[in-house]
C-alpha cells in the first residue's frame, strides 16, 4: 500500500485525510496541535462576499479572478469537495451550493455561508418574523441585547426586516460556578434532565410564533440535543455560534477526526513537521522535531495543509521577507510592497494574499512548473485569495485537499 | 544553565514560551480535569495568563489541581509548555510546605521493596477495608484508589534465575528498560517483553537499575527528582554505548526523553545520551515494522478489545504506536479509547482531595471500556493500568500481552 503523509489538521488537512484513506492509501497525519478547525463557527463557507454579499456562491466561483484560488479548482472541484463533506459528518452539515444561508452572528450581523449545521437552519430569517433572543446569565460571550438591537436594524438579503427582542435565562450549568464557558453549557446541554429544567424556565417567556435564538451551546454529542429542546419548547430555535471555545466548531472537529480514525488515518500530533530530504524532484521524508530526537516520516506523496501566517506555515522576518516555513517554497504575492499597510480601517491588507501558487492538481508551482512532483498543496496556503473578508477559506480547504487527495489516487 | 530544579522552575522556566499563546482557548476544550470540577479554572488562565502574575508566589492556587496530564501542551498548536509551566509553578508553589504525602509517594522503589518480600500480607492489607481508611486518614490517600499488585518475585528475580536463553541473537543485543513498576509490581509484562524481544532475535540485557524519579517530579520534588533520574542514565548507560534502550514503561520513557529536561532544566550529557537512544516497546516494534523487519506471522486473536493510549505516551509525540502493531493481528480488533486521560495522572487520583475529580476524568474511558469488553482492556502505562482496571472492573494489560499471544509464545 503506498504512504501519504499529510501535514496540518486543519480542515485541509482532515478532509486530504479522510479521502485519501478512503482512496486506499495508507494515511499518516502530522499535526501539532489539534487544528484550527474548533476555532471557527462550524460551518463551511464557499464564497460570501465578492465584496458584494453572495446569494450563489457555485455561480460566484466560476467568476473570480485569474489567480484566485478558485480559478485552479474550479466550481466542479467545489461540488465534488462539499458533497463529499456532506457524506463525511451527514448530521452535520447540510445546505445548497446554488443558495448561502445568511446567518445570525453573535454581533447580530448575517453571515452568508453555504453548508451549515442543522441546529443553525431557523436562523435563515424570512421578512416579517419574530425573533426571541435568549442569553444565558452565566455566559459571557453572547449579549443577546446586542445581538436583537442590531437583527432588529438589519435589513434581510431579500429585503424586509424581522423582529427581535433579547431576554435573559439564568440556568446553573455547574454548581460553583458565576462564569462559566461555553463548553461547560455544552455538556449540560446533552443531559436530557438539564434541558428539560432549562425548557421550564424559557418557555413561559416565549410568545406565540416566536422563532428563539441560542447561543451554540446546546449540546456537543447529543446530535438530536436542539431537536429535544425544540420540541419541549414548541417553537422553532436556532443556534448562533460563538467565539472560541466554539462548541459548533468543536462538534466539526471531532466528527472529522472521528471519521479519519474510522478510516485508518494515522495521526501523530503534538510535534512541528520541521524539515525534509528530497531526492531530485521529488520529497522523500519529513522530519518531525520530537524531543529529544527528531523522527523520520517516508511517503510517496506529500499535502501540506499548515496553513497561514496564524498557523506559523508562512511567516515574515523584520525586513519583511516572507517565507514558507517547512520546504522553502516559492511564493506569490510576497513581491507586493508594501505587504502592510499603516491603516488599520483602510483597504485589504496586500499580505493576506500571499502564498503558493497550484496547478489543477494542487502541485505546488515555480516558474510555472511543479517544485516538487509529489507535493501538493491544500488550504490557507495557496495564494490569491482574502479568505477572511470573502468568507471563502473553507470552501478553498475542503476543494483543493479533494483536488490534490485525487490527484494523488491517480499517480499511486 | 541553573543547576537547581527549582531555581529553574522559578526564573527561566518554559516562560519564553508563554508569549506565543494567543488566548485561542483549545487547551481549555481539551483539559480532561476543567471539563469535570470547577475548582481547576482550566490551563489557558493557570498557565500563561497567571503566569504573567506570578513573582516568587502563584496568585492562583487552583493550580494544585492540575494533573500535569499534558494534555494541553500537546493539543496548543503554537507551542506554549503549559502543562510544564503549570508544573514548574506548582514545584515552588509548594516547596515551603510539601505534604508528607506527596513525599511519600514519590517513593516507588520503596514501595516495592518493601511490598515484595510480604507480596500476600501486602496485598491484603491494600484490599483491607480498615487499613485503607486508617491509610487515608492518616496519609490522605483515597480509601477507594488503585494500588499496585504485590508480586512475590521481582523481574529482576526473575531474570537472573532462569535458564540462559541459547541464542543465537542474530539481531545483536538491546537494553531493557523496565522502570520501578515494572520490576516490583508489573513483573509480567516485563517478562514478556524480554521474551518477545529475545523471540526477535535480541539479546537482551538488563542492567541493575533504579526509578527515574517521576512521581517525584509530578509532585515537584525536584531535587530528589533530578538525582534519581542522572543516577538511573549512570544505570542504563553502565549496559554498554549507543545501544538501542527498550521500555515497557512509557511515562517513565516520557520522563527520560523530555519532562527532565523540559520541566526540571536537567542539562547533562547523560540525559541526553539516554534520552535519545530509549525508545517505547511498540514504538521499537513499530518501526522494525515500518523498516520491514517486524516478522507478522502473528497467530490470529479474535477478540475485541479496547485501547486507550495514557497521556505521557501522547506527549512524547510519537502518535499511537500501539495501535499501529495491533493491527497487524489477525482477527483482532482494537478499538481506540478516543479518551482524553484515565484520571490517575501518575499519582494524582490516588490522593484523597483529588480522588472524585480523577474518577470523573476517567469516567467516560471506563464507560468506554466496559460497553467493549468485559474481559480485557489494553493501555501502555502502569499506573493507567491500575485505574482502568479498579474502575472498570476490566482486566488491563500491557499491549506487549498479545503481542507475546500471538507470536506464540503464551
Amino acid at each position: 500500500m503506498s504512504r501519504v503523509v499529510v501535514i496540518g489538521s486543519g480542515l485541509a488537512g482532515l478532509v486530504a485525510a479522510n479521502r485519501l484513506a478512503d482512496g486506499g492509501a495508507d494515511v499518516v497525519l502530522l499535526s501539532k496541535g489539534i487544528g484550527g478547525l474548533q476555532l471557527g463557527q462550524g460551518t463551511v463557507d464557499v464564497l460570501g462576499y465578492t465584496p458584494e454579499r453572495v446569494t450563489n456562491p457555485i455561480k460566484a466561483v466560476t467568476k473570480v479572478d485569474k489567480g484566485h484560488p478558485y480559478a485552479a479548482i474550479g466550481a466542479q472541484g467545489v461540488l465534488t469537495a462539499l458533497s463529499y463533506l456532506k457524506e463525511l459528518v451527514p448530521d452535520l452539515l447540510v445546505g445548497d451550493p446554488e443558495a448561502n444561508y445568511h446567518l445570525p452572528t453573535a454581533v447580530g450581523a448575517l453571515r452568508p455561508t453555504c453548508l451549515a449545521q442543522p441546529s443553525m437552519l431557523a436562523g435563515n430569517l424570512k421578512a416579517g418574523s419574530a425573533v426571541v433572543v435568549v442569553g444565558l446569565r452565566r455566559l459571557k460571550d453572547f449579549q443577546p441585547e446586542l445581538v436583537a438591537g442590531n437583527l432588529a436594524r438589519t435589513e434581510l438579503p431579500d429585503g424586509g426586516r424581522v423582529s427581535a427582542r433579547a431576554i435573559n435565562v439564568d440556568a446553573v450549568a455547574r454548581e460553583g460556578e458565576i462564569d462559566s464557558s461555553g463548553l461547560v453549557f455544552a455538556n449540560a446541554f446533552d443531559d436530557p434532565a438539564f434541558r428539560a429544567r432549562f425548557a421550564a424556565m424559557l418557555a413561559p417567556q416565549l410568545n406565540d410564533g416566536e422563532i428563539v435564538a441560542l447561543p451554540a451551546v446546546i449540546g456537543l454529542k447529543d446530535r438530536q440535543a436542539h431537536q429535544d429542546l425544540s420540541t419541549q419548547l414548541g417553537h422553532p430555535i436556532f443556534e448562533i455560534p460563538l467565539p472560541p471555545p466554539s462548541v459548533a466548531g468543536l462538534r466539526l472537529n471531532q466528527a472529522l477526526n472521528a471519521r479519519a480514525q474510522a478510516a485508518g488515518v494515522r495521526m501523530v500530533s503534538g510535534v512541528r513537521t520541521v524539515g525534509f530530504t528530497a531526492d531530485g524532484d521529488r520529497i522523500r521524508s519529513v522530519r518531525n522535531a520530537t524531543v529529544p530526537a527528531e523522527r523520520e516520516y517516508r511517503a510517496d506523496a506529500f499535502v501540506l495543509a499548515t496553513g497561514g501566517f496564524e498557523a506559523g506555515a508562512l511567516s515574515m522576518d523584520s525586513y519583511g521577507t516572507v517565507t514558507e516555513t517547512l520546504f522553502g517554497l516559492p511564493l506569490v504575492g510576497a513581491e507586493n510592497t508594501p505587504l502592510i499597510h499603516g491603516d488599520y480601517w483602510g483597504g485589504e491588507q496586500p499580505i493576506f494574499r500571499v502564498g503558493v501558487a497550484v496547478d489543477p492538481q494542487m502541485r505546488v508551482l515555480g516558474n510555472g512548473q511543479p517544485v516538487y512532483a509529489n507535493l501538493r498543496a491544500a488550504g490557507d496556503l495557496i495564494a490569491g485569495s482574502s479568505r477572511w473578508s470573502e468568507k471563502s477559506g473553507d470552501g478553498i480547504a475542503a476543494a483543493s485537499a479533494v483536488l490534490a487527495a485525487d490527484s494523488i489516487l491517480k499517480e499511486l | 544553565m541553573a543547576t537547581d530544579g527549582l531555581e529553574f522552575a522559578g526564573h527561566s522556566l518554559s516562560r519564553a514560551s508563554l508569549d506565543a499563546c494567543v488566548k485561542c482557548t483549545i487547551c481549555e476544550t481539551q483539559c480532561p480535569v476543567a471539563a469535570v470540577t470547577p475548582l481547576f479554572s482550566g490551563p489557558k488562565y493557570v498557565g500563561p495568563q497567571a503566569e504573567r502574575f506570578r513573582n516568587g508566589e502563584s496568585v492562583d492556587h487552583s493550580l494544585d489541581y492540575c494533573s500535569s496530564c499534558g494534555t494541553c501542551t500537546l493539543v496548543c498548536p503554537q507551542g506554549v509548555q503549559i502543562a510544564e509551566l503549570n508544573s514548574q509553578a506548582r514545584a515552588v508553589m509548594k516547596a515551603d510546605h510539601m505534604p508528607l504525602r506527596d513525599k511519600l509517594i514519590g517513593q516507588t522503589v520503596l514501595m516495592g521493596k518493601v511490598m515484595t518480600p510480604v507480596a500476600p500480607i501486602a496485598k491484603a492489607a491494600l484490599n483491607n477495608k480498615p487499613i485503607r481508611k486508617v491509610m487515608e486518614a492518616v496519609v490522605k490517600v483515597h480509601e477507594d484508589a488503585p494500588m499496585p499488585p504485590p508480586q512475590s518475585q521481582t523481574f529482576e528475580g526473575w531474570f537472573r534465575k532462569r535458564p540462559t536463553p541459547a541464542g543465537p541473537f542474530p539481531r545483536g543485543p538491546v537494553v531493557f528498560f523496565h522502570g520501578c513498576a515494572g520490576g516490583y509490581f508489573e513483573v509480567e509484562t516485563s517478562k514478556k517483553s524480554v521474551e518477545v524481544l529475545e523471540y526477535l532475535g535480541y539479546q537482551v540485557i538488563v542492567p541493575k537499575q533504579g526509578c527515574c524519579g517521576l512521581a517525584q517530579q509530578s509532585n515537584g520534588l525536584f531535587k530528589g527528582a533530578t538525582k534519581d533520574v542522572l543516577k538511573l542514565c549512570d544505570d542504563l548507560r553502565s549496559a554498554g554505548k549507543d545501544l538501542t534502550i527498550v521500555s515497557s514503561s512509557g511515562s517513565c520513557t516520557g520522563m527520560l526523553k523530555h519532562e527532565a529536561h523540559e520541566i526540571m532544566g536537567v542539562e547533562d550529557e547523560r540525559l541526553k545520551d539516554v534520552g535519545t537512544r530509549i525508545v517505547d516497546m511498540m514504538e521499537f516494534l513499530l518501526d522494525l515494522h515500518e523498516a520491514g523487519e517486524l516478522p507478522t506471522d502473528f497467530a490470529p486473536i479474535g477478540m475485541k478489545v479496547p485501547y486507550h493510549a495514557p497521556c505521557q505516551l501522547k506527549s512524547q509525540g510519537i502518535g499511537k504506536p500501539a495501535l499501529e502493531v495491533l493491527r497487524l493481528i489477525p482477527d483482532l480488533e482494537v478499538v481506540d479509547s478516543g479518551a482524553v486521560c484515565c484520571g490517575i495522572a501518575g499519582t494524582y487520583g490516588l490522593k484523597k482531595e483529588k480522588y472524585e475529580v480523577a474518577q470523573a476524568v476517567g469516567k467516560p474511558l471506563f464507560d468506554m471500556v466496559k460497553a467493549t469488553s468485559s474481559e480485557l482492556a489494553l493501555c501502555d502505562t502502569e499506573t493507567c493500568r491500575w485505574q482502568i482496571q479498579k474502575s472498570s472492573g476490566v482486566r488491563t494489560e500491557h499491549p506487549i500481552y498479545l503481542i507475546h499471544r500471538a507470536y506464540g509464545l503464551s
